[in-house]
């Protein structure tokens, strides 16, 4: 049994630790009060600026924590929530995984709002966005850095909000508040689920911070009890939805119609990477539930299958990031699943990387374009906007997982993993990962090469952006490229740097269930095979891609031109869509409706209109009140009183 | 009980000032004398003393919801400034009857004998009934009290039918005597003991609009003058609930069994019946009217949980409830007296531009309804629901409250779009007082301060 | 007093309130039926027409009445229930002493207050 170490308390850092969120609060705070008196050069800089330090401060930390002996730490603030036997203290706690967090949300926090000041340079609501986006900074920073679950859940609930608040920040368009709507409802089911399991968790451990919680974990004994598998089915219900996995996925793909750093920011590189982090975070939770990383694997693999295919056809440039981005959570799912913890996170940081590249890339071709996202109005864009369209490829060949490009080494690991535990799933994997590369070429030949497709006026308009919507895109470009070296595979001679990094995290884990982490089960020959089929396919598929879409010259069907069965299968997305709409949206109208019918415009409307016409006959100044609808009030609750009365004496 | 006196004498006084010529000294008069209030209530805390044979006693537990509602009646009366413009002829009466109603709500918190909640409940019912008519010249106000009045009388009859039974079966009215008695026959004397409770549990479900006895609440809120009905969804729902939970507690805890199905009944139906019906909702103070539903649906689920954690959780939750629905209701009526009496959401079209802090402060007040975090609402949800799953059979009830509150977020957050993401069909900025922009800030400073440091309020029972 | 709670009630001793309750019920019925069914029947546009003390009725016989006349109807009320309060003190008034002589001043200034507010108001001005 392994000895139970509560981290130490470490008050020396508490002001540090504070500034962090804080800072981005401040942000919204100035935006979102000032925003209307600002000029848009201070307010992006005080958007910008307010992120730049508390990055700066998460570095320090990062190399204080390092110098002191990598041990975790709480930084505790004030006794936050205090009632009966639940103490909830506000304190941050300092471990690995949040300063890896911390450094990816922060970095690349700043990199898109550095971005975000270029790109929306043109809209008037730039202090609004601005105020939004440090909030959704202070809501996220928030989410990785608590020490218990319920800060956990108060970031969660709070980037959530913002997601929302930032989907529908161009309101003009009711497509556009109803995409913002949707993801509120779909994100609120998995937050169903993540405040039934800390209730669970409270219940079963008497505690909602972290490490009481997990040491509390490792003196259980025998897996897959049910109130474990309980607390993890509901914790992975919560994640579901933020992550967008099946069946709560089809939010994803609408939020597109945020601005594209919010895209970037949010719906790729941070907010939906939170359900992973939830997952690491209670790994000892999960270790102790093998059935349930049982369902996890299988529906992050599902997940990636379903997206990629329906990448496949996509014609809307950001759509097809967006599909991509569910199918790379299904991918971290699946690694998840087969408890390979520290690959899972080696690939949300490189995804991180290359698909804020990628929407930020997609966002400097729509800026150039003038707002146009349909890749079949595009095309022959490399000249025009150079930059652009390398970093963009940087980032194409990294999430297609060609070496020596980030994807592929976390990608390869992830999947090796996966290898090692079913190889079914593994086959599943590969076939997306083909299918990814394909979609991902596709659209790059569609954008960047043939002829330009759009209209002619645009065509003269068409520009590179400016430098401070570049100077992101190239620093997330040599991320991307080099990234991949923190995890090198030993096969290479090299450590592996971020999975030796992480290890500490797993400690309770370990003991819970060493076979778990056995590594090296798959020989070197192995894994240069499996390397070489992940490498094959990707290359395949960008050949075949090459030939469609440059040697061909193929353009995608119009609108409303007749598609192959299959292909309109694709192309509506499998009708998920409309499934959820005839199974779930329309019986809750209904029932609201009828509700409202019953209530309002049959007793009230019905019985003040008919009765009342006979009342008006006796008198027209008590209309009102003898419209009978108080006499079937009363009625209805004499007859509720009675039922009451009854059930209790008769029944009960 | 220095309250009690103090109110009532302030109440009178404030009736004779009515005669003075200007009536602008009545506002900052009553204010006064609530804040007087305010403080001489304090000086009860953990100072617990019985008055009148036993038949009240001022506790924590009074004195704790005795400091709510004198805060929200302080609160939401200087949105009663529009009065004063017109120089309601009527202005010092409608101040005098929320003093008195005041005092029926406290003794309602502080009744040791079923004789006195009753009166209490006497007292703070005729003066709504009153005040829900106060606008004599509007059809719908005089349909409220009417309404208000006769479903009221009715349920009064039960609610007494409910006391009498129980005194015929345990001979007393002393919360105390029958508690003992109770005990000592296994918590069920006999049928009548039985009945007697079910129609006092009906008769307090009613006062607190719970289904299936909500019937009045749409039709009496939406016609009701918007302070008062901000004070009706307030101070007399935090009064109905807090008195519930007392009689419960210390009359009926052994008779536990004979409540408790019935009670878990109407929490569900409430908790639905309020969401689902506010849905549909165009008008937004019928919303509000459903919307005060549903809360009271959540605040009964603290009494189903029933254990130690319950009058805590009905504190926390009705603070955070009260200061929301004040901003609610206050912003609504500034708008609406700007729109021509229009209630509906359209009226609060481009809102964000034209008033930021109105809309910001209905902002606030709105994920505080619908619990967003750091905002009081949250930790009032959270609070309830961790008193609830402390028995882990009623997982099933937070599973439906938690689906319910999804619904909640569809509707406070048409308001929220209404505000910030529609154009403007009228252009003019709403004029709001000083002293009243004042209020606004301050409830939503308290609302989100409570939000980010619950422990304030929490853990005073 | 003790409450009489351990006595046990069978359904039958509530016969007597039954039956009790039935012939109440089935006189009232009874005397209405038979009335109905044994009086003679006569119509004519006379008999029909309602009977006024031998006035021919005109008008409607819904005429508002001055809200006035209900002020001081219910402000009689109010007040002449107050009085009887003073019946039983009066008799015990020896037994009271000082305080009860206090407490009844108490009282009687409230409703003096009262009465001052309502001639204040004009609420007994009749026009």
């Amino acid at each position: 049994m392994q000895e139970i170490v509560m981290p130490r308390m470490n008050q020396d850092m508490a002001l540090l630790c504070l500034l962090i969120p804080l800072l981005p609060f401040i942000g919204f705070l100035l935006n979102g009060l000032g925003n209307r008196k600002f000029s848009k050069g201070l307010v992006g800089f005080i958007g910008c600026s307010t992120v730049l330090v508390s990055f700066l401060i998460s570095i320090y930390l990062f190399l204080d924590f390092k110098a002191n002996g990598s041990q975790a730490y709480t930084v505790d603030y004030y006794n936050w929530i205090s009632a009966g036997s639940l103490r909830i203290g506000f304190s941050f706690l300092i471990d690995q995984l949040t300063l890896l967090m911390l450094l990816m949300v922060t970095g690349i926090g700043f990199l898109i709002h550095l971005y975000s000041a270029g790109y929306m340079s043109h809209d008037e609501g730039i202090g609004k966005f601005f105020s939004f986006l440090n909030l959704f900074m202070f809501s996220m920073l928030l989410l990785v850095m608590g020490s218990n679950y319920v800060m956990m859940f108060v970031g969660w609930e709070g980037v959530g909000l913002c997601s929302y608040l930032l989907i529908g920040f161009w309101n003009k368009n009711t497509n556009y508040n109803n995409a913002a709507k949707k993801a509120f409802i779909m994100n609120r089911i998995g937050d169903l689920g993540f405040l039934l399991g800390i209730f669970l968790i409270f219940i079963t451990f008497g505690s909602v911070s972290y490490p009481q919680v997990f040491a509390e974990a490792s003196k259980l004994t025998g897996l897959d009890t049910p109130v474990m598998i309980g607390i993890t089915m509901f914790l992975f219900i919560g994640a579901m939805g933020k992550s967008a996995q099946i069946p709560l996925f089809t939010w994803l793909p609408d939020a597109m119609a945020g601005p594209t750093p919010v895209s970037a920011l949010i719906h790729a590189a941070t907010m939906v990477t939170a359900g992973i982090y939830m997952v690491i975070r209670s790994n000892v939770l999960f270790i102790l539930a093998p059935t349930t990383l049982e369902v996890i694997a299988i529906i992050g693999a599902a997940t990636a299958l379903l997206a990629a295919t329906i990448g496949l056809v996509q014609n809307d440039i950001k759509k097809v990031l967006a599909y991509s981005t569910v199918s790379q959570l299904g991918y971290m799912f699946l690694a998840l699943g087969v408890m390979a913890f520290s690959s899972s996170m080696f690939h949300v940081l490189m995804h991180a990387f290359f698909k804020a590249l990628l929407f930020l890339g997609a966002g400097s071709v729509i800026h150039a374009m003038s707002n146009e996202q349909d890749m079949r109005r595009m095309g022959g864009l490399r000249k025009a906007l150079p930059v652009t369209f390398i970093t963009f490829l940087i980032g194409t060949l990294a999430i297609s997982g060609i070496p020596p490009f980030a994807g592929f080494f976390s990608k390869d690991e992830l999947l090796a993993h996966v290898f090692e535990h079913n190889k079914i799933l593994w086959g599943v994997g590969v076939l997306a990962s083909f299918m990814t590369a394909f979609y991902m070429f596709r659209a790059l030949f569609l954008t960047f090469f043939g002829k330009f497709r759009g209209p002619e006026e645009q065509k003269h308009h068409l520009h590179e952006s400016p430098a401070v919507m570049t100077v992101p895109l190239i620093v997330l470009a040599i991320l991307s490229t080099i990234g991949g070296f923190l995890g090198i595979p030993e096969v290479f001679g090299a450590e592996h740097v971020l999975g030796d990094y992480l290890a500490p995290l797993y400690t309770y884990a370990r003991s819970i269930n060493p076979a778990a982490f056995e590594t090296g089960a798959v020989s070197h020959e192995l894994e240069f095979i499996l390397m070489a089929v992940s490498v094959g396919v990707a290359v395949l598929a960008i050949i075949i891609a090459y030939f469609m879409y440059i040697k061909k010259e193929e353009v995608p069907a119009e609108e409303n031109a007749r598609l192959a069965p299959v292909h309109n299968l694709l192309y509506q997305k499998y009708y998920i869509d409309e499934l959820y709409n005839s199974l779930i949206v329309r019986p809750v109208m209904w029932l609201s409706n009828a509700v409202h019918r019953l209530v309002d415009v049959i007793v009230v409307d019905g019985i003040v209109n008919g009765v009342g016409r006979m009342v008006i006959l006796s008198g027209r100044t008590l209309r009102y009140a003898q419209s009978g609808a108080i006499g079937f009030y009363l009625l209805v609750m004499v007859c509720s009183i009675a039922l009451i009365l009854f059930l209790n004496f008769f029944i009960g | 009980m220095t309250s009690i006196i103090l109110l009532s004498i302030f109440g009178i006084i404030n009736l004779f000032v009515g005669f003075m010529k200007s009536k602008r000294i009545l506002l900052p008069l009553s204010l006064l004398f609530l804040a007087v209030v305010f403080g001489a209530n304090l000086f009860s805390w953990n100072e617990a003393q019985s008055y009148f044979n036993h038949m009240l006693t001022i506790d924590n537990y009074a004195v704790a919801f005795t400091g709510i509602m004198v805060l929200a009646t302080l609160l939401l009366l200087p949105f009663s400034q529009h009065y004063i413009e017109e120089a309601n002829e009527n202005l010092a009466e409608f101040y005098s009857l929320l003093l008195f109603s005041l005092v029926g709500a406290i003794m309602m918190v502080s009744y040791e004998n079923m004789l006195m909640l009753f009166i209490g409940i006497e007292i703070l019912s005729i003066a709504m009934y009153v005040l829900a008519g106060s606008d004599k010249r509007r059809l719908r106000s005089n349909e409220a009290a009417l309404k208000y009045f006769l479903m009221g009388a009715f349920f009064t009859g039960v609610l007494l039918f409910g006391i009498v039974l129980i005194y015929g079966a345990t001979g007393s009215f002393y919360l105390t005597d029958i508690a003992a008695t109770a005990a000592v026959n296994d918590g069920t004397v006999n049928a009548m003991f039985t009945l007697g409770l079910l129609l006092l549990v009906i008769g307090i479900s009613f006062k607190i609009s719970a289904a299936p006895f909500h019937f009045w609440a749409p039709d009496v809120y939406e016609g009701t003058p918007t302070l008062f009905t901000s004070y009706m969804s307030t101070v007399v729902k935090i009064a109905g609930v807090a008195a519930f939970y007392k009689l419960m507690a210390a009359a009926f805890a052994a008779s536990y069994a004979a409540w408790f199905p019935t009670l878990i009944a109407i929490t569900v139906l409430t908790l639905v019946v309020g969401n689902i019906g506010a849905v549909v909702q165009t008008n937004f103070k019928r919303m509000l009217a459903y919307s005060s539903v549903s809360h009271a649906g959540y605040l009964l689920m603290a009494l189903v949980a029933f254990n130690e954690r319950s009058d805590a959780s009905i504190l926390f939750y009705s603070l955070s409830y009260a200061l929301a629905t004040i901003v609610a209701f206050a912003v609504l009526q500034y708008v609406s007296e700007q729109r021509n009496g229009d209630e509906t959401y359209a009226a609060f079209n481009g809102l964000g531009k034209t008033n930021p802090l109105l809309a910001f402060a209905m902002t606030v007040a709105m994920c505080s309804l619908s619990g967003i975090p750091l905002t009081a609402g949250f930790f009032g949800k959270l609070f309830v629901f961790t008193a609830v799953v402390q028995d882990a059979r009623l997982m099933w009830l937070v599973v439906v409250a938690v689906l319910m509150a999804a619904v909640g977020i569809y509707y406070y957050f048409k308001v929220v779009i209404a505000m910030y993401m529609q154009p403007a069909a009228d252009a003019a900025k709403i004029r709001i007082g000083s002293f009243a922009s004042f209020m606004l800030i301050f409830i939503t400073v308290f609302t989100i301060l409570l939000g980010i440091a619950p422990a304030l309020v929490s853990d005073l029972l | 007093m003790e409450p009489a709670v351990n006595q046990q009630y069978v359904p039958s001793d509530y016969l007597p309130i039954l039956i009790q309750f039935l012939a109440a019920l089935g006189f009232v019925v009874t005397t209405l039926i038979v009335t109905h069914l044994i009086g003679p029947k006569r119509k004519s546009a006379v008999k029909d027409a309602p009977w006024e003390s031998g006035i021919e009725s005109v008008g409607d016989a819904r005429t508002p009445i001055s809200y006035k006349y209900f002020m001081t109807a219910i402000l009689f009320v109010l007040f002449d229930v107050e009085v009887i309060f003073m019946y039983p003190w009066a008799v015990n008034f020896r037994s009271f002493g000082l305080d009860g002589f206090l407490q009844m001043v108490l009282f009687m200034g409230l409703l003096l207050a009262g009465f001052f507010y309502v001639l204040k108001k004009g609420i007994l001005k009749w026009d």
